[in-house]
């Protein structure tokens, strides 16, 4: 019956937002049942927790845990913690088309937990800056403008509350000298990541006006972009001679020439250090 | 003619069909009504809208001179939330739909106002494994309405109250069978399938009397031990191959032919333990309604590795190929081609790739795939189209007579599968490998179209395009319209003739049900659902 079983975009959504909501979410999962402590995580756990997980949890979640009928959950890890994972994989998200997995055996749960926690984080570079001074720097750049940490902060770019467990050293400090280098484009049929969004397009219009932005929504039949300054156009696709995304920029500026090297090195220190479990 | 059918002479003819219904006793469906269900457009009698399955509605007074003034009339909010896939049942101004996971609801179509409402007592422990607790629908017959659970029972249910007049099990849920299809009523019995081959199972379709629940007979779809094709599996795998009957199938009555498709073999991505053909997996049954017996079977995808169910819905009509009147059932299947068989014998016309896929060089004159080298999961990953979603899955084509086309929602998109262990433990349904994994290949080139094909054929004669995914299928209709959805909540009608976008309304959220229509008052209607919600348009 696999028809409704690895695949659904809305499903999906549902399970994403059984995810994020959990807390307060009156439909989440009740408290897993009395279970043996969490096992120190090892390479050898790991490993055997990817197996399992290869065959038991990627049909919906993507191999990678990036999703695929089931919802992305490469960092949800840093934001569920251990405790947090088991007990999703015991109880399943009620309502979310996830089972109960009650079957596995404690110590076979605790390895994929081990794996799961792993994913979002990418081990490539290690902060070498003042995690301090580059806080210092995020305020006198007026990063916040743009950006929120928390519930603090502009929404025009993405929200950075769990960066340091979302994108590696190198990627942060890539992203301030070259912001749109990395952009990924849009993901297609699935619904965007949080970053697809922040590609920049550019709309012409069958009256000739043109206009760039960042895609908000599209769908068959419309689609509306927020443009540099964050107002939001919405357009009826009839009335649009075309719509290219353009690969490489970005609305946020470089910061190669605004911050010495070393500055840079103390603002991915400090965004390495946000959204640590 | 037709266009004078059931709306050009106005409101007398409403009257009179009307004041005809009312005669009748309210929610009294015969078999001859189903029957002739092209004649009772004014309602919506079957999960597929007639027993062809055709999804077609020979009403016309929503048309494409006016379908752009389409306006709501009303909405219904669920009282269950989850997922919503239910193709609503229309008769005699009431409409019965479903809210996941199984409660039945019956509305007045004039308001919207719910008249009754009965739950499923499910158990706490429920299995639904490799699926969604959801329903898709109801049967109806004389004046009850049937449904399958989730926990697999088919209950029956009095049209007027809601209140139970026979529950019967008809699959053992701790076992991972699960249902979410709609049944089907022919005369005197109802015949459904049932889901969960993830679990370790082995596929059957039953009838059941619909008077009292009577099982009346069933049909393994994996042979026995004994069994002619029980040698296309190795070893004991077929024990707990899957091939289930997850999706409502179609009716011949002068043949008295049933035609059902099955699901994939399991596990799903990891063949080794299950060498061989592994019949009737993702094949289409053709099934002796009295008996149970099958007629003749195709198989679509032998020894199937990349979980491409066979469960679209078969359409049946009627055409002159060659010169020669035939009797078609055409089936666009979830592995990307278009197939078009004798419904009498099973026999192979015609057939050809309607999306991207990779994994075969076309049909041999059998019909039989011709399998390119090294297309099954490896561990490592192996790029292949198209995706585990299928060019299209559960959701319904439709079928026009009066184009000759075949509207299909249709998913161009591949993915890399992966190979896991290959077997199953039945004895612990939850470790649900299926025996690998996959990971969708997005992108720009992945997308969604509603594709008219020549349904004799399989040619393309026009495809509209869609961002995002669909779960939607087609409705057509005598108006010329091809009404469809996408996963952003766009509701939309197109051109039937060229596919050209006529109307659309976003309703809020992802549509995933089968769109329908139905007439009450002189007045057509469609049906939308969106999200968690019934919206239901009409002209002003």
């Amino acid at each position: 019956m696999t028809a409704n079983r690895w695949l659904r975009t809305a499903a999906f959504m549902l399970a994403i937002s059984a995810l994020t909501a959990m807390p307060a979410n009156p439909q989440a999962n009740p408290a897993a049942p009395p279970h043996s402590p969490h096992p120190k995580a090892t390479p050898e756990s790991v490993a055997a927790g990817k197996e399992v997980f290869a065959g038991t949890c990627a049909g919906c979640h993507g191999v990678d845990g990036s999703g695929s009928n089931g919802p992305n959950i490469r960092g949800v890890g840093a934001q569920m913690g251990p405790e947090g994972v088991y007990t999703r994989i015991r109880g399943g998200p009620i309502g979310s088309g996830m089972p109960a997995f009650t079957a596995l055996d404690d110590a076979t749960v605790w390895k994929i937990v081990d794996y799961v926690m792993t994913l979002g984080h990418e081990d490539a570079g290690v902060a070498t800056g003042d995690p301090q001074k580059g806080k210092a720097i995020y305020e006198s750049s007026k990063c916040a403008a743009c950006h929120a940490i928390g519930a603090e902060g502009g929404d025009l770019g993405p929200d950075l509350t769990h960066i340091g467990v979302e994108r590696s050293i190198v990627s942060l400090a890539d992203t301030l000298n070259d912001p749109g280098h990395n952009l990924p484009l849009d993901t297609g049929l699935q619904e965007r990541s949080a970053y697809t969004g922040y590609v920049v397009y550019r709309v012409v219009m069958k009256n000739g006006k043109a206009f760039e932005g960042m895609r908000v929504n599209e769908d068959s039949f419309t689609i509306q972009l927020r443009d540099a300054e964050g107002r939001l156009h919405s357009v009826q696709k009839f009335d649009v001679e075309k719509v290219e995304p353009e690969p490489g920029k970005s609305f946020m500026p470089s910061y190669k020439d605004k911050l010495t090297p070393a500055q840079i090195n103390d603002l991915v220190a400090y965004l390495s250090s946000l959204g640590e479990a | 003619m037709r266009a004078a059918k059931y709306f050009l002479c106005g409101a007398a003819l409403a009257g009179l069909v009307l004041g005809a219904r009312l005669e009748s006793a309210a929610q009294d469906v015969t078999y001859d009504q189903i029957l002739h269900s092209a004649s009772h457009a004014e309602d919506w009698l079957t999960y597929g809208g007639n027993y062809a399955s055709q999804r077609f509605s020979e009403l016309q007074q929503i048309n494409k001179t006016n379908v752009n003034q389409l306006k709501l009339r009303w909405v219904y909010q669920l009282r269950r939330t989850g997922i919503f896939e239910s193709s609503p049942i229309v008769v005699d101004g009431i409409m019965y739909v479903t809210e996941p996971p199984t409660t039945v609801t019956a509305l007045d179509v004039r308001t919207g106002r719910p008249v009754w409402r009965w739950s499923a007592d499910l158990p706490k422990n429920l299995l639904t494994i490799g699926l969604f607790p959801t329903n898709r629908g109801v049967a109806i017959l004389g004046d009850t309405v049937y449904v399958a659970t989730i926990d697999a029972h088919l209950v029956a249910l009095d049209a007027r109250t809601g209140a139970v007049r026979w529950n019967v099990e008809i699959g053992d849920n701790a076992k991972a069978v699960a249902i979410t299809q709609a049944p089907l009523a022919i005369k005197g019995k109802i015949i459904v399938g049932m889901g969960g081959g993830e679990g370790g199972l082995r596929g059957y379709i039953d009838a059941y009397d619909a008077k009292d629940g009577k099982r009346l007979w069933r049909l393994y779809t994996i042979p026995t031990t004994g069994e002619p094709g029980v040698d296309t599996w190795e070893g004991d795998s077929y024990k707990y191959g899957g091939a289930t009957t997850w999706n409502t199938g179609a009716y011949d009555p002068e043949l008295n032919t049933l035609y059902w498709g099955t699901g994939n073999p399991a596990p799903d991505w990891n063949g080794d333990a299950r060498k061989g053909d592994n019949l009737y997996s993702c094949s289409l049954l053709a099934i002796d309604a009295d008996t149970g017996k099958m007629k003749w079977y195709f198989q679509f995808s032998p020894h199937e590795t990349h979980d491409w169910d066979a469960s679209e819905p078969p359409i049946l009509f009627d055409a002159t190929i060659d010169g020669k009147k035939r009797k078609i059932v055409a089936q666009a299947d979830r592995n990307a081609f278009y197939y078009v068989l004798d419904r009498v014998t099973g026999q192979f016309i015609a057939g050809k790739a309607y999306a991207k896929e990779t994994w075969a060089n076309g049909l041999d004159e059998k019909g039989r795939p011709v399998e390119n080298p090294n297309i099954d999961p490896t561990t490592k990953g192996n790029l292949i189209y198209p995706s585990i979603t299928g060019s299209v899955n559960w959701t319904s084509p439709s079928y026009s007579p009066l184009t000759g086309l075949f509207y299909v929602d249709t998913r161009e998109q591949g993915a890399y599968y992966y190979k896991g262990h290959p077997t199953i433990d039945p004895a612990n349904p939850n470790d649900i490998g299926g025996g690998g994994g996959q990971k969708l290949v997005n992108g720009d080139a992945a997308y969604t179209a509603v594709r008219a094909l020549e349904a004799t054929t399989g040619d393309r004669k026009w495809e509209f395009k869609m961002v995002g995914d669909s779960w939607t299928g087609t409705l057509a209709t005598a108006g010329g319209l091809v009404f469809c959805a996408d996963s952003q909540g766009n509701f939309f009608a197109l051109d039937a003739d060229n596919g050209k976008p006529l109307w659309n309304i976003q309703l809020g959220n992802s549509v995933r049900a089968n769109p329908i229509t139905y007439a009450v008052d002189g007045k057509q209607y469609v049906v939308g659902e969106a999200g968690n919600a019934v919206s239901v348009f009409s002209l002003p």
